[in-house]
């Protein structure tokens, strides 16, 4: 039941009730039960009295905007021109608001429950961080929507001129639906983090302005020449190209798959990765702060594998393996310094609830703890690389090619291994789990550049090529060494022989800190466990 | 410091979750010990609070208080120790302790933009409560009607206080946990507050306060527990603390014996006047003194103050109270008022009063200082607070 809305709750079908009648009932108990924190959301929202104010604001310089734009244009141009410069500029002018002002919006969504001490009554009422976080993503959506729908008119107004169709302007506004989902749960996921909403606002912008200026020119004007080889209906260079292509390019496997499911996966994944992240950072540090983040892990690493396989395959093109191996390299550092953070083990909170839930293995395995979090790693790493180098085997024809591609995932592979094992063992040392990641970065930069430098020096007394191997240990080293044996030079076979030594040497030590991490641990939870019981047997003395 | 512990058998772990015969008590506190960083902020804490308790927790700024609270309110996983709410474990099953505990922070905030009602209204939802009425139920508890279409932002502290008191109530929780409830209240707002907890005892509730003013909220408190740089330096009922404490002070001061008439000092010195009629309290009776035979003095613990008004002159009463057994001195006061100091339970009250009217004294009023609990509190911490 709501008290906010004042509806009684519906009580739950009988296991009688199936199929589409259960779903209805389901679905009537779910308007019946609207998130409370969404609810609260919007009854302050209304009694704000700046909005209508911000709202017609924004509303009337948008419409100024794009009324001028359109003189400008209209002077010596004909109608359906117009309309084309007035699509863009609006829609350009729509994302710029969309991509700036949900994340803000959002940003002061948690951060304003921690400054103003209604955190912990919120937290104590067992609604649920996931709960909690779904209702201030619903209120900072309805916002922007409220924008969307306030601008809605002006947004017509191409379309009477022609040159685009009344389709097109509707497909518009789903796309900036998806970037509005996307900033905004941007913005509760930097929220959680922090808490003074300024500081949240801040860091939320500063993160979001480049990106969306970035995502404009590279996804908006740069995609669109790609667009326009793949379907000429598709103008080359407007930004706002995605809408039009919906309705332009023929339908097909690649409509389907870059006009359907890449668009879907990078909302989709993007979103869900910012949900999970708010949800641990608002959980409380003995509750389990990481399955969660774990299952979005298991889902994404995979599919992030299937499309790099995928391309590579269909392509059957070296190029497009490269192109695996450094997504797979980017998104493997990316959980590394995700999982940096892990706590050493499960707290005796979630030893207990699992004792209490009967989980099995498998659920206790995607539980808190930085061992199991690397350990997950690990499994990932080799398995996707297997899969990305398997196929790269089994497709790519030319020898040398096929065996520069091998040799640069093989050392990917091996370098990741390294960093996950790092990761691990600066965890297990140190106190808080921020220290780590610093150490990470640190880690990484050395590892990158390091060997560059030394190798720079070296160059002074040696040949450049003997030189070179001295940069062996950089992972920047790989490319090197796939362009030498794809080249098949003289030079191949020592420079193979280099990377692989290099690249055993990172195994080997990415395994030997795992093992040290490992010992680690247990040395610390033992020691704990010693003063937990000494403090609670020194009992009476007191 | 020795610390008392009239707590029963602290040694032994309320079992978690799993009732044998008696019921677990409502709280349960067992070898609390919390560090932050290096800093012993909790050094092996212990007790319990039986149900329908008001249990004042009181301690100076830093004692560690608030993080005692939080431990039981299942935000803080302590370093060592338990503390179990109703039996269930507040680290380890914080779902459960959750739906028996109301907690107010120290320094809650509240969500401004909305009215009272609304703001009840929202928790109602979030704690899932399943009957609409409750929030109604809640505000008429509170006395909150007149302020309910109000908007939170323009409540006075005082009536933002009694917000926070009447969210925590909304799911029905057998215990509530206050932080700090009567901090930044006027005297009228502290007495609405005091009000309001007496009420909520008669309906069952067991009620854990903290304060680091004395007097703050000590009235109603049946129980209290003293921290001092975190350390529990006393606990259990007003009463048997006091009477601890007193045979505490006989076995430690063994040289000065207290003479027979006052060993049991919480008992009426005068024997039950009731069967002849014959003011016990006669002039004539032994005279008491302030020091004992011995020279020793009487110890403060075991001195009451009554005050006493009358009508005319109170000098004049003077003589027919001094000297009475049990009493230690009388001091007239401006006004007709008067203080006696006397030695004795509420039956030697009583019988002084019976005295008194059939004397054909004007009595106006009689009013017992209650001064148990800063008696007990200067007694224990030994002006080692600030
Ligand atoms: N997050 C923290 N990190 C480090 N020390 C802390 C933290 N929280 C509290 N302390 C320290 O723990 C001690 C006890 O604090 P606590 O808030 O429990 O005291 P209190 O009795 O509630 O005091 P007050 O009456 O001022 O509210 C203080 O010395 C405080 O400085
Ligand atoms: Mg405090």
């Amino acid at each position: 039941m709501s008290a906010q809305t004042g509806i009684a709750s519906i009580p739950p079908p009988p296991p009688s009730v199936r199929g589409f009648s259960r779903a209805k009932v389901g679905f009537a108990r779910l308007l019946a039960d609207p998130n409370p924190v969404w609810m609260r959301e919007l009854k302050a929202a209304a009694r704000l009295q700046r909005t209508p104010v911000v709202l017609a604001v924004t509303t009337g310089m948008m419409t100024l905007l794009v009324c001028s734009v359109g003189g400008i244009a209209a002077i010596d141009a004909e109608p359906a021109k117009v309309g084309v410069w007035l699509y863009h500029t609006f829609f350009s002018l729509a994302f710029a608001l969309v991509a700036w002002m949900g994340p803000a919006m959002a940003a002061t969504g948690i951060a304003a429950e921690r400054s103003g001490g209604t955190w912990e009554a919120l937290e104590l009422t067992g609604l649920g961080a996931p709960a909690i976080a779904r209702g201030k993503f619903l209120g900072a959506l309805t916002y922007v929507t409220l924008y969307l729908v306030m601008l809605a008119p002006v947004g017509a107004l191409p379309f009477l001129f022609g040159g685009v169709t009344a389709l097109e302007v509707v497909l518009a506004f789903v796309v900036l639906g998806g970037v509005a989902i996307l900033s905004v749960t941007f913005g509760l996921a930097v929220s959680s983090k922090f808490s003074s909403p300024a500081l949240a606002i801040l860091v939320t912008l500063l993160c979001s302005i480049p990106t969306s200026i970035a995502a404009y020119v590279g996804l908006g004007v740069g995609l669109s020449f790609v667009a326009n080889g793949l379907w000429h209906g598709v103008a080359a260079g407007p930004p706002v190209w995605l809408p039009t292509a919906y309705s332009r390019a023929e339908f097909g496997v690649e409509y389907l798959t870059l006009l359907v499911l890449v668009p879907l996966a990078l909302v989709a994944l993007p979103a869900w990765l910012f949900h999970e992240i708010t949800v641990a950072n608002m959980a409380a540090p003995s509750d389990d702060r990481s399955t969660r983040l774990r299952i979005w892990t298991l889902v994404a690493a995979p599919f992030m594998t299937a499309t790099c396989v995928t391309c590579g395959v269909a392509q059957k093109d070296a190029g497009w393996f490269i192109a695996g191996v450094v997504a797979l390299m980017a998104t493997y550092l990316f959980l590394g310094f995700l999982f940096a953070g892990e706590p050493l083990a499960p707290s005796r909170r979630v030893e207990a609830r699992w004792t209490r839930e009967r989980a099995g293995a498998g659920r206790r395995f995607l539980g808190p703890g930085v061992m199991r979090a690397c350990t997950l790693l690990l499994l990932l790493i080799v398995g996707s690389f297997a899969a990305l180098l398997g196929a790269a085997a089994l497709t790519l024809r030319v020898a040398s090619e096929r065996d520069g591609v091998l040799a640069l995932g093989g050392y990917a592979a091996a370098f990741l291994v390294f960093l996950a094992g790092f990761a691990a063992w600066t965890r297990a040392r140190s106190r808080s789990s921020g220290v780590p990641k610093v150490l990470l970065l640190g880690a990484l930069f050395l590892a990158v550049v390091g060997p560059w430098i030394a190798m720079a020096i070296a160059g002074i007394f040696e040949s450049t090529e003997r030189a070179l191997l001295i940069a062996a240990p950089s992972p920047l080293y790989a490319f090197h060494l796939r362009k030498v044996i794809a080249s098949g030079g003289p030079d191949a076979d020592v420079a193979a022989l280099a990377g692989s030594i290099a690249a055993a040497a990172w195994l080997v030590i990415g395994f030997g800190l795992f093992a040290l991490a490992s010992a680690r641990i247990e040395q610390r939870l033992a020691a704990e466990r010693a003063v937990r019981a000494n403090l609670e047997g020194s009992s009476g003395q007191g | 410091m020795s610390a008392l512990d009239v707590t029963a058998d602290s040694g032994a772990p309320a079992s978690g979750g799993a009732p044998v015969s008696a019921p677990p008590p409502a709280i349960s506190v067992r070898h609390l010990w919390h560090r932050y960083g290096s800093l012993d902020v909790l050094r092996d804490v212990s007790f319990d609070v039986a149900h329908g308790e008001i249990f004042g927790f009181i301690g100076p700024n830093g004692a560690g208080k608030t993080t005692t609270i939080r431990a039981m309110a299942t935000l803080l996983e302590p370093t060592a120790g338990s503390v179990h709410i109703d039996g269930y474990d507040a680290a380890l099953d914080p779902d459960e302790v959750r739906k028996i505990i109301g907690y107010m922070p120290d320094h809650a905030g509240v969500y401004e933009r909305i009215t009272v009602r609304e703001f009840l209204e929202f928790f109602a939802d979030a704690y899932r409560i399943p009957e609409l009425g409750v929030v109604d139920a809640v505000i008429e508890l509170t006395e909150l009607a007149k302020l309910s279409d109000r908007l939170v932002a323009t409540l006075s502290k005082g009536m933002k206080q009694r917000l926070q008191i009447a969210r925590t109530l909304l799911h029905d929780p057998k215990v509530l946990v206050l932080d700090e409830p009567a901090s930044d209240l006027d005297p009228r707002a502290r007495i609405e507050v005091r009000d309001l907890l007496l009420e909520l005892r008669e309906l069952g509730k067991t009620i854990f306060l903290s304060s680091h003013i004395l007097t703050e909220l000590s009235d109603v408190c049946t129980s209290v527990g003293i921290l001092e740089r975190g350390q529990l330096v006393v606990a259990g009922p007003i009463g048997e603390i006091a009477e601890r404490l007193a045979a505490e002070r006989g076995r430690r001061e063994p040289a000065a014996p207290v003479p027979p008439d006052l060993a049991a000092p919480l008992m009426p010195p005068l024997p039950a006047a009731a069967e002849g009629g014959a003011p016990n309290f006669a002039p004539e009776a032994p005279p008491a003194a302030v020091v004992t035979p011995g020279g020793a003095p009487i110890p403060q613990a075991t001195r009451k103050r009554l005050k006493l008004r009358v009508l005319g002159d109170s000098q004049a009463i003077v003589p027919m109270l001094e000297g009475g057994s049990g009493v230690l001195g009388v001091e007239p006061g401006p006004g007709g008022s008067l203080s006696l100091y006397y030695v004795g339970g509420d039956q030697y009250v009583a019988e002084v009063v019976r005295y008194l009217v059939t004397s054909g004294v004007g009595l106006v009023s009689v009013e017992p200082e209650r001064n148990e609990l800063e008696r007990i509190f200067l007694e224990v911490t030994r002006g080692d607070l600030t």
